[in-house]
């Protein structure tokens, strides 16, 4: 029995270890919500459909180009449930229809076709389709009922079943390699039509049979002036093909179901008999817009017109089948739609106010329905350009709005808030040179006098609100009350979207202050955001600028804003004429308290931002000790280069990795704004273990070209950014990415994937000057003569990941974590004790003093560490961590599809009380006390007096 | 002994496994090459499964829930029965698991090999060879909500007074003033009675009394007194005619101060003696942390 006891102590020192952590880390149950929030997003709207199964359904079904399915409510605009497919095109949806309770839906180009309960949210089926890239889909209806969907491919055509995917027959397209098949039609009958076309030469009409899939009838129509069925043709009124050509400005009828050899009919828009004459705008493409209310019946036989960006005319197809009446011109008019409620059809247009509106909408979604007095209501539901989405109720009452741009950002700040005019003030008091004793001690008195009418404005607010009905207190955040709050908790979020439009958000609420959008960026843009100066600096304004750089052409632009208000600047930012290699902000500021940031071009010309004579000084001055590097991932070289006097540079060293064997993936530096508090660990026999905390160390990881898994492999360099040294290399065989990592103080964590055991691994690399210091006072790059000791272990972490970033505090007293983003939406909260190289595999007396965790060498994952509990960030693409006033606190922001905003102590919070701090019995035990103390006192005074007595 | 029949048990067990494991070691390799790179015109297989959450009904947990294959490399979704199928999947061994916010579920590793056969085993990082099969089509079951939040240590006097320590204070501290009390010491019949008990209470005359205990400890003939005990349970038990027993026995765990069982009719003397029994053995516990003491009449 003795044995396994023994075995047992360390176990058991182990779990005790384990419930520590446990303790420092989950989420009580009473601080849900309390400091945190999270807003979903779901991208920008390809399709939406609003559920017209029952009258009342509140229910809006939207998919997007980020492949999410998502059911929204009408009323309030949130979420009902969502459906994240794989990211890329595997996942693209390419068409949504909506029928009754079905929600069907191909995915990925043609792969998949999926039917969904929109009840429920949950899927019915999903049918793998035959390849092919898709082009076209429709339901098909018999007698009246719904029991099909038609599914074009590029050579073929198969019909399914509704209830459940089988596919009813498949059938190849004759001449696909000729013909480009674009459309598919059904009204109803018993046929199902595919149209194609033969580019400038003709039109090809293939009827099949429901039943089986045979040709009833293949006809082809001469029309050497179409190009594309898909862009200039629709089905209007009895199955009668109208297109429209931009060369001559005609329209074209073509019946569908015509049993002779059918012939276009032509239709001069300049000379058909419509008042106002119609007439194309230069250069725009005309466009037909019609609407088919149900499959089983034929389209409506009015349709839109589009002949200019804003100009659109009503017009309808005579009973004959051939000529066209006008019913309407509207102009301006930008977006028009039809939507359909029993008998009635309703056309919605869509006309700016005021010419100055910028944002173009250019999606417009209707529904209308019926109301209780057989008049028709309508909701709209409108995308604009910078993928905002607003929903408008009848009188034209703007029920909410969602700022979909924000399901993709790129880079986010965080900026302190400014202090209030008071806080100010005493700020300025002491910012001030001083001038003598006694206006000193007036400023001084002044400022007391300014404070205490601060208070007393305060008190009496207080009081004046609290005799008011609860309800009526307004307790909403504007931009004109933000202010700083004690511990700096409160931050405004800078946050830069894909689309180019920034936003203010507020770190406590999540309500946005303000958003601006960037015109005229590119889609494949990269944006960096530098803080230039913070709100440290009062009069001075806090000032922000984005470097937009096109990825293609490297041509930079510069956006310099107030990120407290989202104003632009005034200063004028300089003219970038060369494309932008790197950029660099120095801790050098300019009179005006702005930090210089520095741009390199493709000529290693600098440019400085702000570039005043003091800033020029300064740099010249300084050039000797500025150096940066360069990253050319296509050659694989890294150099490093110096700043001359006249702002060129010159070029130091480099390093060549060569891109045969593998290419470089990332290159991270640490964070400029990290303090490390300790330089060294205290070991178990009380020696000291110091830290290489070089702040010029490069992280430089690297992935094998060849893709073999007996042969792939993931490098990690140390390189020195000063004089190109390379401290340290690590490979991993047998690997490959995405490779995460952290770089941070002495340590750098990276993940990987183990092709052999097919396993995502966690190793850590910890650099240590060893028990003597070369130089404590100072760190330089070009006086370390000794390589530091390099320590490192590996671990297996049993799940994959998305992202990774490390805690950061004020003073960096407080323990590190980890963050960890999992595929799940999760964020993990891994201590860092979990990673370091010193943990023994036998546990001794010297490691159990320094608290060090036995090797174990799968990394644990507990729900209790999700700083997130359920409230998961789907496709979590980064984390950012900010310090906060208070030493124990990191205020941490997850972006992805959706924003979550929260604290995390990693140490506790040591430096405030907790949240369940039990004021009532501290106080009852010390009142206790005090009496208890007054009672025998009084009752020792009696004893003693009746012994004297005595 | 116990451990040694279980651990060859095990050992079979996993030679058992090992077998398996070779039979399989042809598909093994198979996917070893082709996981990571996917084959441009290889066969594309679906694994299929069901999710159940038991006492839950299907629509409150689907419309959050999806199926991973091996992070978000492949997506199902949850049909409204909980099954799920993930299609266009090559062959290669993947991570198959159901994402709940509200549920846990349990991951499976899927092996497919280039002809399409499917298998389903239990995941392990550590040992990634091993085999312990699991049905397929998947079966997962939910094994219960997941739990995020942490409960606040509330502070109560129940709590209070059920701490270990406490209850170690307080027990004694109330025989010794209450014990007095309830029995009348001047009562000679209730003398006699006590002293029975007491009798009954050191049946061994080897083992010390508390008070004599006491005086040795103070004394310093400590090791006599732990000799002493050796030759108790040397001896074995005496034979005297047992109408009922009464076992205490104390161990070394951390919580577990006392676990007693006791069979045969209870008397009045048993009932009035048995505090001054427990309280025998914590004193005993402390001084012999891991002796056992048996009282018996």
């Amino acid at each position: 029995m003795k044995p396994p006891a023994k075995m047992s102590k360390p176990t058991s020192l182990f779990v005790i270890f384990f419930s520590l952590f446990v303790m420092s880390e989950a989420v009580f149950e009473d601080q849900v919500g309390k400091f945190d929030w999270r807003q979903q997003y779901v991208g920008k709207t390809l399709f939406a459909h609003f559920d017209s199964h029952s009258q009342s359904s509140k229910k809006l079904f939207l998919a997007t180009d980020k492949n999410i399915f998502a059911s929204f409510n009408s009323r309030t605009g949130e979420l009902f449930w969502r459906h994240v497919d794989k990211a890329g095109p595997e996942g693209t949806i390419d068409i949504l229809l909506l029928h009754g309770q079905d929600a069907l839906m191909v995915v990925g180009g043609g792969r998949l076709l999926r039917s969904w309960d929109t009840n429920m949210g949950g899927l019915n089926w999903e049918a793998v389709l035959d390849t092919g890239s898709f082009q076209a889909a429709c339901f098909v209806a018999m007698q009246d009922t719904v029991k099909h969907v038609a599914v074009l491919k590029k050579a073929a055509i198969s019909l399914h079943y509704l209830t459940n995917g089988h596919q009813k027959w498949v059938e190849n397209l004759p001449d696909s390699d000729t013909v480009q098949y674009q459309a598919v039609y059904s009204g109803g009958e018993e046929e199902v039509y595919v149209l194609g076309v033969v580019p400038n030469s003709h039109l090809t009409i293939i009827a099949y049979s429901l039943e089986d899939g045979e040709i009833i009838k293949q006809r082809s129509v001469e029309a050497p002036w179409l190009s594309s069925v898909e862009s200039s043709c629709v089905v209007v009124g009895h199955g009668v093909l109208m297109c429209v050509d931009t060369a001559t400005l005609a329209l074209y009828a073509l019946p569908i179901q015509a049993e002779e050899a059918p012939q276009f009919n032509q239709i001069l828009l300049q000379v058909t008999p419509v008042q106002p004459r119609l007439e194309v705008s230069p250069g725009f493409q005309p466009v037909l817009v019609s609407s088919q209310p149900h499959p089983a019946r034929s389209p409506i036989s009015e349709f839109f017109l589009q002949l200019g960006p804003d100009h659109h005319v009503l017009l309808q197809l005579n009973a004959d089948g051939y000529t066209i009446a006008p019913l309407r011109d509207f102009q301006p008019a930008f977006l028009v739609s039809f939507s359909t409620t029993g008998e009635k059809t309703v056309a919605a247009v869509m006309t700016p106010k005021n010419e100055t509106s910028d944002v173009f909408p250019p999606q417009l979604y209707v529904h209308a329905f019926l109301k209780k007095d057989d008049s028709v209501g309508y909701r709209v539901l409108v995308q604009t350009q910078d993928h905002a989405l607003t929903f408008i109720q009848q009188p034209g009452r703007v029920v909410w709005t969602r700022e979909e741009a924000l399901a993709d950002v790129v880079t986010m700040e965080m900026v302190d808030l400014p202090l209030t005019g008071t806080q100010a003030e005493l700020e300025g008091e002491f910012g001030k040179k001083a001038d003598g004793l006694f206006p000193m001690v007036l400023k001084r008195l002044s400022s007391q006098v300014i404070l205490l009418q601060a208070w007393l404005a305060h008190l009496w607010k207080l009081f004046y609100e609290a005799r008011k009905p609860h309800g009526q207190v307004k307790n909403e955040v504007t931009i004109e009350t933000l202010s700083r709050d004690e511990f700096n908790l409160q931050k405004m979020m800078v946050m830069v979207t894909a689309s180019g439009k920034l936003f203010g958000i507020d770190s406590k609420s999540g309500s946005i202050l303000w958003k601006h959008y960037l015109e005229n960026v590119q889609p494949n843009a990269v944006f960096k955001l530098i803080v230039q100066r913070t709100t440290a600096h009062f009069p001075h304004p806090p000032q922000c600028t984005l470097l937009i750089k096109d990825k293609d052409t490297g041509l930079a632009s510069l956006h310099v804003f107030n990120p407290i208000f989202g104003r632009k600047s005034h200063i004028a930012p300089p003219a970038l004429p060369r494309p932008i290699l790197q950029s660099l902000l120095l801790p050098v500021i300019d009179q005006d308290y702005a930090k210089v940031l520095l741009l390199v071009d493709d000529q290693y010309k600098v440019t400085a931002f702000p570039s005043t004579k003091n800033v020029l000084q300064q740099l010249q001055e300084m050039a000797s000790s500025i150096f940066f590097y360069l990253i050319r991932s296509d050659q694989g070289n890294l150099s490093g280069f110096r700043l001359r006097k006249d702002l060129s540079t010159e070029r130091i060293w480099e390093v060549v990795l060569p891109t045969e064997v593998q290419k470089i993936v990332a290159v991270n530096g640490k964070r400029p704004n990290e303090h490390v508090h300790s330089q060294g660990r205290v070991m178990g026999d009380r020696s000291v273990l110091y830290k290489y905390l070089n702040p010029n160390l490069l992280a430089v990881v690297t992935e094998s070209t060849d893709a073999h898994p007996e042969r792939a492999f993931v490098g990690v360099f140390l390189v020195d950014g000063v004089t190109g040294r390379i401290i340290h290399e690590a490979v991993q065989r047998k690997a490959r990415g995405p490779v995460h990592f952290v770089h941070s103080e002495n340590w750098v964590v990276y993940e990987y994937w183990n092709t052999k055991s097919r396993r995502n691994e966690f190793s850590v690399l910890e650099l240590f000057e060893g028990t003597e210091l070369y130089n404590s006072t100072v760190f330089s790059s070009l006086d370390r003569p000794h390589l530091p000791q390099v320590l490192q272990q590996t671990y297996i972490f049993p799940s994959p990941i998305t992202t990774m970033e490390a805690t950061l505090t004020e003073k960096g007293i407080t323990s590190r974590h980890l963050l960890v983003g999992l595929p799940s939406g999760a964020i993990l909260s891994l201590p860092k004790m979990f990673l370091d190289p010193r943990r023994p595999e036998v546990v001794t007396e010297h490691s159990r003093e320094e608290n060090l965790i036995p090797y174990a060498p799968e990394m644990p994952i507990r729900t209790e560490w999700f700083i997130n509990y359920n409230q998961t960030v789907a496709r979590v693409k980064g984390i950012y961590t900010a310090p906060s006033g208070l030493e124990s606190t990191c205020l941490v922001v997850a972006y992805g599809l959706d924003i979550y905003q929260t604290r995390v102590y990693p140490s506790k919070q040591f430096d405030v009380l907790k949240d369940d701090y039990d004021y009532v019995l501290i106080s009852s035990v010390l009142f206790a006390l005090f009496f208890a103390t007054m009672i025998s006192k009084r009752l020792a005074q009696v004893k003693l007096l009746n012994r004297a007595w005595r | 002994m116990w451990l040694h029949v279980r651990l060859s048990e095990v050992c079979l067990f996993l030679q058992a496994m090992f077998i398996l494991a070779c039979c399989f070691s042809d598909m093994e390799s198979g996917p070893i090459a082709t996981s990571g790179s996917v084959q441009p015109n290889g066969d594309r297989f679906k694994i299929e499964g069901r999710a159940i959450v038991p006492g839950v009904k299907t629509q409150d947990w689907i419309s959050s829930a999806r199926v991973t294959v091996e992070g978000e490399e492949y997506i199902g979704f949850l049909g409204t029965d909980g099954s799920f199928v993930v299609n266009d999947v090559p062959s290669g061994s993947y991570v198959v698991e159901v994402i709940s916010p509200g549920y846990k579920f349990g991951a499976v590793r899927v092996d497919i090999t280039s002809k399409g056969k499917m298998r389903a085993r239990l995941v392990n990082f550590i040992k990634t060879s091993e085999v312990i099969r699991q049905p397929y089509p998947l079966q997962l079951r939910s094994s219960g909500p997941r739990t995020y939040l942490m409960k606040r240590e509330t502070w109560g006097w129940t709590d209070f007074l059920m701490n270990p320590m406490v209850m170690m204070m307080v027990l004694p501290l109330l025989i010794i003033v209450l014990l007095p009390k309830v029995v009348n010491t001047n009562d000679p019949e209730m003398r006699k009675e006590m002293e029975q008990s007491m009798n009954m209470l050191n049946p061994n005359p080897e083992l010390p009394d508390v008070s004599e205990f006491m005086t040795k400890l103070f004394s310093g003939s400590k090791s006599s007194s732990s000799k002493a005990i050796g030759g108790s349970k040397a001896s074995g038990r005496p034979a005297v005619k047992r109408r009922w027993c009464q076992n205490i026995t104390c161990t070394s765990g951390l919580r577990n101060y006392c676990n007693w069982s006791c069979h045969g009719n209870y008397n009045a003397i048993f009932k009035k003696s048995f505090f001054i029994r427990l309280y025998n053995c914590f004193l005993s516990r402390v001084f012999f942390p891991s002796s056992e003491i048996q009282v018996c009449k």
